[in-house]
């Protein structure tokens, strides 16, 4: 007997079952049950754009009482640049070289900010899987750009999966966090994200972020920005918006 | 064992009471903390969620063992390593193993009761190991070299300018102010590197996940996902009752823990950690271990008595409205566990004999068992385990703990049973205390063996006319068989 079985069979000794015999999680199936997702996921799927906008809007609300930014965008065009307002208004923390650090995301690249930052002395990374540096870079850039799977409405949460070219350190270790996410993969609450968690059981590692790094330790004083991002941004991109009519002005857009 | 030797429950109460700071941050957090989760549990849309979870937890201590070994499965599945440790010790030991296998010189931690309830900081630092914790409230707790007086908020007997100094002093460095909002950019400043470079991060465990083999982590700081994320090699301790079976079990508690914890619907970062770094991963740790640890809980869990504390989140509401801790602060309960759940857990991991003053302080009043947000009853374990002090236990090695306290209330027994001779004693008392009172309702000296009795609290007088005397008075002959007069 190693450890492990001598260990069981004290718990099973504890809860009064034979010590030597091992006992399998069909003797205790209830608890091992797992959960009916058929109508949750159905929910996500047939849900419209303007459920979708109502959504935003709570987002929106909850995001606030965190100070999580939230940022409603029409296009791509407009989330690059929104992003760059952000990263100029932004000041390095740690050292003076503006450096950013990206995913290695379709979406992000199809952003292009290398283009737009050039001339303005702002470098920009991607966390290419191939490239050994990346930890470097990413301890050395002031700005991370992720693109999280999804969003959710009721607390405001970034839902981060980790995997080759996505490192969990972009939404770490520099000093902002700009997340940048399709209108469609906001969820309305957190049952939702275990549904498609449960679907898709995460590889790598995952990760929920609401708001910004912060700590209220000292005098019940509260500060941003203790290990983490003191900044988050979430850019939020509704490309349908652009064709729906009288959806202008609802208010949602701050452009 | 004894944890914290050399300090007693008595002093380091009265002390917490002399603490201007403490007692003005305990008002504070208990004004919003805890007030603001009793509003929360009778405002919930979900008002059954607090019962099925209660239900899910006990159902899962009561299958525990399979739960365990599901998880390690699925742990060891993702790359990662599990040990069984049945003792503080053996897990110490593991920890050992494991640092100098990776050749570790630094080591950064953040907040974990169990590794304080194992000792493992002194056994790193031993082997000349640098260990640093990463949470600015056990940062600051470790360069005072103090102990914790919250769950959450382990610093909260200090004020800006007491951890101002401390920061001055020990870092060296020239604070532009004590100003709350520099303490931890300062902190920052100064532990950034050390977090980037370590070796080791150990960190604890808030809720593991049998069925997908991850254990969570909670914070707001964002020091846990430094810790989990930039060292080589990971290592998570958790008391062997942290888990859940499922995901769907899973979210339940960790909704319940950080609105009991900080009324936040979610912390700022919830992490899952489990296997090591796959290929092509660009961070994460080399290695994870996970280090499951008894070192007394399966005895907690074969008794059906105690078995419902296991159920615990940690989430330290209960610290949040006790009256008790509310005046005290967590010193005074000499272990890493304070408030009520620590009064119950302590002894019973650490000895009852040696802990008695901590459920005797205690004052009974149910508080921590409304708030808890798995309704666990801590209150029926407290008078459990007076009534073990009381009458001695041969299976949790009580002796019975104060003979002359027994004597006392066995006599009293005798004589209430004996109504006249009860009432001729409570006369002759009367009497007696008149020159102790004079014209006083409360005393705060007696004589003789009683002195100590009134070192904390006052006396009041025995009443010239009995209770029941006045009762007879009022009620007359019209008494009913309730003892209630008709109409
Ligand atoms: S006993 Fe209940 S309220 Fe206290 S820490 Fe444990 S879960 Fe929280």
């Amino acid at each position: 007997m190693d450890e492990k079985d001598l260990f069981l069979a004290d718990i099973r000794k504890s809860l009064g079952y034979s010590a030597q015999d091992a006992r399998t999680t069909q003797e205790c199936a209830s608890l091992f049950a797992s959960a009916d997702d058929a109508a949750v996921l159905e929910r996500i799927q047939y849900r419209t754009h303007v459920e979708k906008q109502a959504l935003l809007k709570i987002l929106q609300e909850n995001a606030e009482k965190i100070n999580l930014d939230v940022q409603p965008v029409k296009s791509l065009a407009d989330a690059a640049t929104r992003i760059v307002e952000i990263v100029e208004k932004a000041e390095p923390e740690f050292g003076h070289t503006k450096q950013l650090i990206q995913h290695d995301d379709t979406v992000l690249a199809k952003l292009q900010l290398w283009k737009r930052f050039s001339g303005k002395a702002v470098q920009v990374h991607t966390a290419y899987a191939v490239d050994s540096q990346v930890r470097e870079k990413s301890i050395a850039s002031y700005v991370g750009l992720t693109a999280p799977r999804w969003a959710v409405a009721e607390s405001a949460t970034i839902v981060e999966l980790g995997e080759p070219g996505r490192p969990r350190s972009t939404s770490l270790v520099p000093s902002v966090h700009i997340a940048l996410i399709h209108l469609k993969d906001v969820l309305a609450e957190l049952s939702e994200v275990y549904a498609m968690l449960r679907q898709q059981p995460p590889e790598h590692s995952c990760l929920f972020i609401s708001g910004p790094s912060k700590t209220a330790e000292i005098e019940a004083h509260m500060v941003h920005g203790a290990h983490g991002p003191r900044q988050v941004h979430l850019v939020v991109v509704d490309e349908q918006l652009k064709e729906a009519e009288g959806l202008r002005g609802s208010g949602l857009f701050s452009s | 064992m004894t944890l914290q030797a050399g300090r007693n429950y008595r002093e380091e109460a009265s002390k917490g009471l002399d603490n201007d700071c403490l007692q003005k941050s305990l008002k504070k957090l208990q004004n919003n903390f805890g007030k603001g989760a009793m509003e929360y549990w009778a405002s919930m849309t979900d008002s059954g969620l607090r019962d099925r979870a209660k239900n899910t937890r006990m159902e899962t201590l009561a299958n525990l063992d399979v739960v365990l070994s599901t998880l390690a499965e699925n742990v060891e599945k993702a790359g990662g390593h599990v040990y069984f440790a049945k003792t503080a010790e053996d897990a110490v030991n593991y920890c050992l193993r494991v640092a100098a296998k990776n050749d570790v010189e630094t080591v950064v931690k953040s907040k974990s009761m169990t590794s304080a309830e194992i000792g493992l900081d002194a056994a790193l630092k031993g082997s000349d190991i640098e260990v640093l914790e990463t949470d600015l409230g056990e940062y600051i707790i470790q360069l005072a070299e103090d102990q914790a007086s919250h769950t959450i908020a382990p610093c909260i007997h200090l004020n800006r300018s007491q951890i101002g100094r401390l920061f001055e002093e020990k870092l060296a460095v020239a604070l532009h102010r004590r100003y709350p909002p520099n303490l931890p950019d300062c902190q920052k400043s100064t532990l950034r590197h050390k977090m980037l470079d370590a070796d080791m991060g150990i960190t604890g465990c808030n809720i593991a996940c049998a069925e997908t083999g991850r254990i969570s982590l909670v914070s707001n700081e964002g020091n846990i996902r430094m810790v989990t994320t930039m060292p080589r090699v990971h290592v998570a301790l958790m008391g062997l009752e942290r888990v859940a079976a499922t995901m769907e079990d899973h979210q339940g508690l960790l909704q319940l823990l950080t609105q009991g914890a900080a009324l936040q619907k979610l912390s700022t970062y919830v992490s899952f950690a489990g296997g090591k770094r796959l290929a092509g991963d660009p961070d994460g740790p080399e290695e994870f271990h996970l280090v499951v640890i008894d070192n007394g809980r399966s005895k907690i869990l074969g008794d059906n008595a105690f078995r419902e504390v296991l159920a615990c989140i940690r989430c330290g509401a209960c610290l949040n409205i006790c009256p008790v801790y509310g005046r005290i602060g967590g010193h005074a309960y000499l272990s890493p566990y304070s408030g009520p759940v620590g009064a119950v857990v302590s002894p019973l991991l650490f000895g009852i004999n040696q802990y008695a003053d901590l459920c005797k302080g205690e004052s009974l009043c149910g508080a921590c068992l409304d708030i808890c947000p798995v309704k666990i009853d801590l209150p029926r374990m407290l008078l459990e385990l007076r009534y073990k002090l009381a009458y001695g236990d041969r299976k949790w090695q009580t002796r019975k703990h104060d003979r002359g306290e027994a004597l006392v209330f066995k006599l009293w027994r005798i004589s209430i049973a004996a109504g006249p001779l009860y009432r001729l004693a409570l006369r002759c008392g009367y009497w007696m205390q008149r020159p102790l009172f004079g014209r006083k309702s409360l005393l705060s000296i007696l004589p003789g063996p009683a002195k100590r009795w009134c070192a904390d609290r006052d006396m009041p007088s025995l009443a010239g006319e009995p209770f029941s005397r006045r009762w007879k008075k009022r009620h007359g002959k019209g008494r009913t068989q309730h003892g209630v007069k008709d109409g």
